[in-house]
């Protein structure tokens, strides 16, 4: 289970990165915190034959809030980004979404950057960044562009981001005040990918649900917003029934597949189980804070 | 049924049960762990011998092919290779691998002409390191010719021509079969009240050590010597089979022993890797490093587990008294066949559980398939055995409305029934097992259990309280290897463990071993005895492992068989140095060595003050001043023992194998009691309590036990919840990794398994010990199980197999709720 052969070069900056990959081409590779492109190269499942290490490049690293949005950098990790106050306090969502991912020694070393740009469609960053409306700020060498987390993913292990290009940032607008939030998960054991994850967010104005976000992982090909979903719940009134119809056109809306773990029934099934759990609990927590 | 017909050697037990002990009994720290927990322990890996090259195999993609070519030059000539070696090669220098089957399975550590699995080498590769060893592999060209796959025994044993595996065996993939009777079964069912059938299924899982298999070879040319290290078990018993398959005479060849990092039986005897580096080394003149990579250990490392579909009936007569069993059962054994069935001498050993139940009969197909062949694995085939009759019991109980308390108590044989033969022959040496289900109920709870469960459902919330009462059978005898083949190939007796012993000048204890370390508590186990019975002080004393040219008579670990074993064999040792010790003593105190005792790391005359000797003192007289002593040969220089322990009770299987013999009779039990939640929703399992009570006798270390029954415990929710070797049509296994292959980790395993301990202390072995080692898996799969079956009860789903993922366990519920 060793790698391929390849060639090994440690980033010193941000430039030197995006210059190195300009020059080498397709078969160059960023690697961040390694969490999954190591195993993959061990597997021989990816056999870049140049490594661009950015590993050292800590000015990536931090996670702060600035004027209503949480900016965190490429190379915080995700142990880093749970942990920080900055996120608590502007987005919640995600440090509640962070118990599900992975495991202590991993979130130590791996990246929320790598994360997103490794695109795995069971990963529940990219559903959670979505959600939380996030953009990313990418960077060339003809400089930056930033990309709405709703573009940013393409498809399963496909990003936005070209061969030699970087994830530099991912801005998140901070979460309002009062709003309720929810991300729940079916994984076979504790840190594993899920197999079905769900998350909502939603405000409740005037007996009315407002601004809802809800999504899926598990549910299809890829991550996925489901706003036919949205849609039925902006602007109704949050009763049992409707949530529960709700939960039902998100199970008509997924086209699960089989896999060695679960099969598309019981995939349906999640589906159906976590959408209920996470709009039900997203209109509890707005009712408690309501109560405040 | 008590036969008087069967015979029953005598006690040979020297130490008795009961007696008052300092050392045996007590939770000492294990003098092992020191040097673990510090990462100085010195592993396979740890080993590195100067020039020393890596090898790495090229594994078959196919699960089933004839190999048309390989071309192996691009491999050669990269740099930092030193020899590429076919399995053309490879069998120029060596023999086919040791198999106890008869006929043998021809297996050999490199593929010659056809692959039957996927994983299985095709060539190897020895370089510079094992980057380049990989490399190379991967320019290695096979041409393959693919054959049909035989994924399921169910087909498989009924394929012909291209689809058979071993075609020189006979056109068939079926590697056994036969049907063992025993007692009057037809007569039972003709006369049983009630019959329960089922349709059981155990699925393949594996051992999984943290190390893998791996072995440093060196060859002497000089000499023409081999010497090996390698992590395997039994090298001092079976391991002179390598310098056959090695083509050397026996004493040219050197088994070191390294410690395992985990066998849980799979490390049994292992004979691929060292053959490998050996070969290698033989070939190149230079010591060669085989360590499998983790794909290499999954794949291909000989020692799956069992993979059985049962058909299995079962009669009760008017009373609610179980009186008959009868099973069919299919057993999956993948490509090759190392171990013949003695998964099924296993079962057989102890195949009617703690219950009276007077006929058995067990018709066993054994199908060869194109999966990594079956070994041992933590139970070695009786694990299983005990899932179906516990199964068979709770489908009684729910199918008749019986309690499954009651019914198992009033089935138990009672404790007055000791020594007890079952009808194959096999002898329950002691037991209590009221004693065991009582102290359960009580730890748990049972009662406040049913309360709550009873609550909860009301909310909507399914608990479910499970009951395993089961057998842990342990110190096999030989006869087990042979017995179920009436065409026994070489049906050997003897099953020994040796130790030497030997007390340096200034007073010390040096303990060898025969076995390596492989993850139990061999060291403190032994210094513990041997502290008891010389009363020394156990910092005194400590243990090393024999290689074979040093080595004696030994079997190892296996079976749970260890402590029990090593144990007999201290007691000889130790028995001969006391001995001397009142010799020497008592010549020195001017007293006849019948007065003598030992007492507190001191040899005194009795009843007379301050008539003594340290063991210190006398060890030094011992090897230092034999001018102080008698010139006759009982004084000779020196104070060792080197002393073999046979198996303390075993019979002959009779000509017809309508009687087993005795041959695994230190007969453990156990009850576990899982409470276990389900989110009937998501299919998932989680654990509200879970107690293990298990009786093995007189416990040498309560701590290191609970260890063994904590960690078979965590073992068995793998196989009933997480674990399966998922082997596709085309036979490609679909999780060989542990991203995908499902360890429960911490989070899975409850956090506290509630172990208590009945002692029910053997007549048969000294102090009354029985193994413990394999409790924990034996028992937690059924016990789970019925959790499971008891929280869904309102489903009324039924855990016939295992694994029950959470998707499995969901699919049930939602089958059944669509029938409702
Ligand atoms: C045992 C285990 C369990 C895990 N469980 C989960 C889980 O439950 N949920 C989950 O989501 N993940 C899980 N992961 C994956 C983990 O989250 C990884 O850390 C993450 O996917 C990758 O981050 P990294 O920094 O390690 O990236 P790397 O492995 O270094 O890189 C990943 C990919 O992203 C690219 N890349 C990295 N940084 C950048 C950048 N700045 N710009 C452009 N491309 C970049 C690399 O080239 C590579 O293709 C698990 C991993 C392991 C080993």
């Amino acid at each position: 289970m060793k790698p391929w052969p390849f060639e090994y070069h440690r980033a010193n900056s941000i430039e030197d990165a995006i210059a190195t990959l300009g020059r080498h081409g397709e078969g160059a590779r960023l690697l961040a915190g390694g969490q999954s492109l190591i195993p993959m190269m061990n597997l021989g499942l990816a056999t870049p034959d140049l490594v661009v290490d950015v590993g050292n490049l800590s000015d990536l690293a931090y996670v702060l809030v600035e004027d209503g949005v949480l900016r965190i950098g490429a190379l915080a990790t995700h142990n880093t980004i749970m942990e920080a106050d900055a996120s608590a306090s502007a987005c919640p969502m995600l440090v509640v979404a962070y118990h599900s991912v992975a495991h202590h020694t991993i979130r130590n070393r791996g990246t929320l950057g790598g994360n997103i740009c490794h695109a795995d469609p069971a990963s529940e960053m990219p559903l959670v960044l979505t959600l939380l409306d996030a953009s990313m700020v990418i960077r060339g060498a003809r400089g930056e562009r930033v990309v709405a987390a709703g573009n940013f993913f393409i498809d399963a292990f496909e990003t936005e981001v070209e061969p030699a290009e970087m994830l530099t940032e991912i801005r998140i607008p901070a979460q309002a005040a009062g709003e309720g939030y929810a991300f729940e998960e079916m994984s076979q054991r504790k840190g594993d990918f899920a197999i079905v994850s769900a998350g909502c967010r939603l405000s409740i104005r005037k007996g009315q649900m407002t601004n809802v976000r809800f999504g899926l992982t598990g549910a299809g090909a890829q991550t996925r917003r489901m706003s036919v979903v949205e849609a039925k719940l902006e602007g109704a009134g949050p009763d049992d029934r409707l949530l529960a119809e709700a939960a039902e056109l998100a199970v008509v809306n997924s086209d699960p597949s089989d896999d060695i773990h679960a099969d598309a029934a019981y995939r349906l099934d999640l589906v159906r189980t976590m959408s209920r759990r996470v709009l039900a609990a997203a209109v509890r927590m707005t009712a408690k804070q309501g109560a405040l | 049924m008590k036969d008087q017909t069967r015979r029953i050697p005598a006690s040979r037990q020297r130490e008795k049960p009961g007696q008052k002990t300092k050392w045996i009994g007590t939770d000492m720290k294990r003098v092992e762990d020191p040097r673990l927990l510090t990462g100085q322990g010195r592993y396979a890996d740890d080993v590195s011998v100067p020039g020393m090259l890596h090898a790495a195999t090229l594994s078959s993609p196919h699960a089933h092919a004839r190999i048309i070519s390989i071309d192996v030059s691009k491999a050669r000539a990269l740099p930092g290779v030193v020899a590429v070696m076919t399995g053309e090669a490879v069998a120029r220098l060596t023999g086919p691998l040791p198999c106890f089957s008869n006929p043998p399975v021809e297996q050999r550590c490199v593929a010659i002409d056809r692959v039957r699995h996927v994983g299985e080498p095709v060539a190897i590769i020895a370089a510079e390191s094992r980057y380049i060893a990989e490399d190379a592999a991967r320019l290695i060209e096979v041409e393959y010719e693919p054959l049909p796959a035989m994924n399921d025994p169910r087909k498989a044993m009924h394929a012909i021509g291209e689809g058979v595996l071993h075609p020189a065996r006979g056109d068939t993939n079926v590697a056994m079969h036969r049907n063992f009777s025993f007692g009057d079964v037809a007569g039972d069912f003709a006369r049983a009240t009630r019959v329960v059938k089922r349709s059981l299924r155990w699925a393949r899982s594996g051992a999984q050590p943290l190390e893998t298999c791996g072995a440093v070879s060196e060859y002497d040319s000089a000499t023409g010597k081999f010497t090996i290290h390698v992590n395997s078990s039994m090298y001092n018993y079976v391991g002179w089979l390598l310098a056959v398959t090695l083509g050397v005479p026996v004493h040219k060849l050197n088994i070191i022993p390294t410690i395992a990092g985990g066998s849980f039986g799979s490390k049994l005897f292992i004979h691929k890797v060292p053959v490998i580096s050996a070969v290698l080394a033989r070939e190149t003149g230079r010591p060669v490093k085989y360590l499998e990579d983790r794909s290499d250990n999954i794949l291909a490392c000989d020692h799956h587990g069992s993979d059985r579909f049962y058909d299995c009936e079962l009669a009760l007569d008017h009373n609610d008294k179980m009186i008959s069993m009868r099973c069919k059962v299919i057993d999956d054994y993948g490509a090759y066949f190392q171990f013949d069935i003695g998964h099924h001498g296993n079962a057989l050993s102890q195949i009617t559980g703690p219950y009276q139940i007077g006929s058995v009969e067990a018709d066993i197909t054994a199908v060869m398939t194109n999966k990594c062949q079956q070994g041992a694995y933590r139970g070695f085939g009786s694990e299983v055995s005990n899932y179906v009759m516990e199964r068979m019991v709770d489908a009684a109980c729910s199918e008749f409305g019986l309690d499954p308390v009651e019914f198992r108590r009033k089935n138990f044989i009672k404790p007055e029934q000791f020594p007890y033969f079952i009808p194959t022959g096999n002898l329950y040496d002691s037991g209590n097992y009221p004693a065991v289900l009582d102290k359960a109920l009580q730890m748990l709870d049972y009662d406040g259990w049913r309360n709550k469960q009873k609550e909860a459902r009301k909310e909507g919330r399914y608990i479910g309280i499970g009951l395993a009462t089961c057998q842990e059978r342990s110190v096999f005898s030989a006869t087990e290897f042979w017995m179920l083949n009436h065409e026994a190939g070489f049906a050997l007796t003897s099953s020994p463990e040796g130790v030497k012993v030997k007390i340096d000048p200034t007073g010390n204890a040096v303990i060898t071993l025969q076995a390596p370390f492989w993850g139990n508590s061999p060291e403190t186990m032994a210094t513990m005895i041997l502290a008891e019975h010389l009363t020394m002080d156990p910092a005194n004393i400590s243990v090393t492992y024999a290689d074979t040219d040093s080595g004696i008579a030994g079997t190892g670990p296996g079976g749970s068989r260890f402590t029990v074993m090593v144990a007999g064999a201290i007691v000889s040792a130790s028995q001969v140095i006391r001995k001397k010790l009142f010799l020497l003593a008592a010549h020195l105190l001017d007293a006849d060595p019948s007065e003598m005792e030992l007492f507190d790391g001191k040899v005194r005359v009795k009843g007379r003050q301050g008539a003594e000797k340290s063991i210190a003192d006398l060890a030094m007289m011992a090897h230092f001043f034999r001018l102080s002593f008698p010139d006759t040969p009982e004084f000779d220089t020196g104070l060792d023992a080197s002393c073999t322990y046979d198996h303390p009770l075993t019979t002959m299987p009779s000509e017809d194998r309508k009687d087993l013999g005795i041959f695994y009779p230190i007969m453990g039990h156990m009850c576990h009691m899982p409470v276990v939640e389900i989110d009937v929703e998501t299919g998932k399992v989680k654990f509200l309590d879970y107690v293990a009570v298990h009786d093995c006798g007189t416990i040498v270390n309560p701590m290191t036990l609970a260890g063994h029954v904590r960690g078979g415990t965590a073992q068995g929710i793998g196989s009933a919840i997480y674990e399966e070797y998922k082997y596709a049509d085309d036979g490609q296994l679909l999780n060989a990794n542990f991203a995908d292959y499902i360890l429960p980790s911490v989070n899975e395993v409850p956090p506290n398994v509630r172990v208590g301990h009945v002692v029910t202390p053997s007549p048969f072995t000294e102090y009354g010990i029985k193994g413990g080692g394999e409790g924990g898996r034996m028992g937690a799969p059924p016990a789970i199980a019925s959790a499971i079956e008891d929280a869904l009860k309102p489903f009324g789903v039924k855990a016939d197999f295992l694994p029950l993922t959470p998707a499995k366990l969901r699919g049930l519920i939602r089958q059944a709720t669509a029938n409702q």
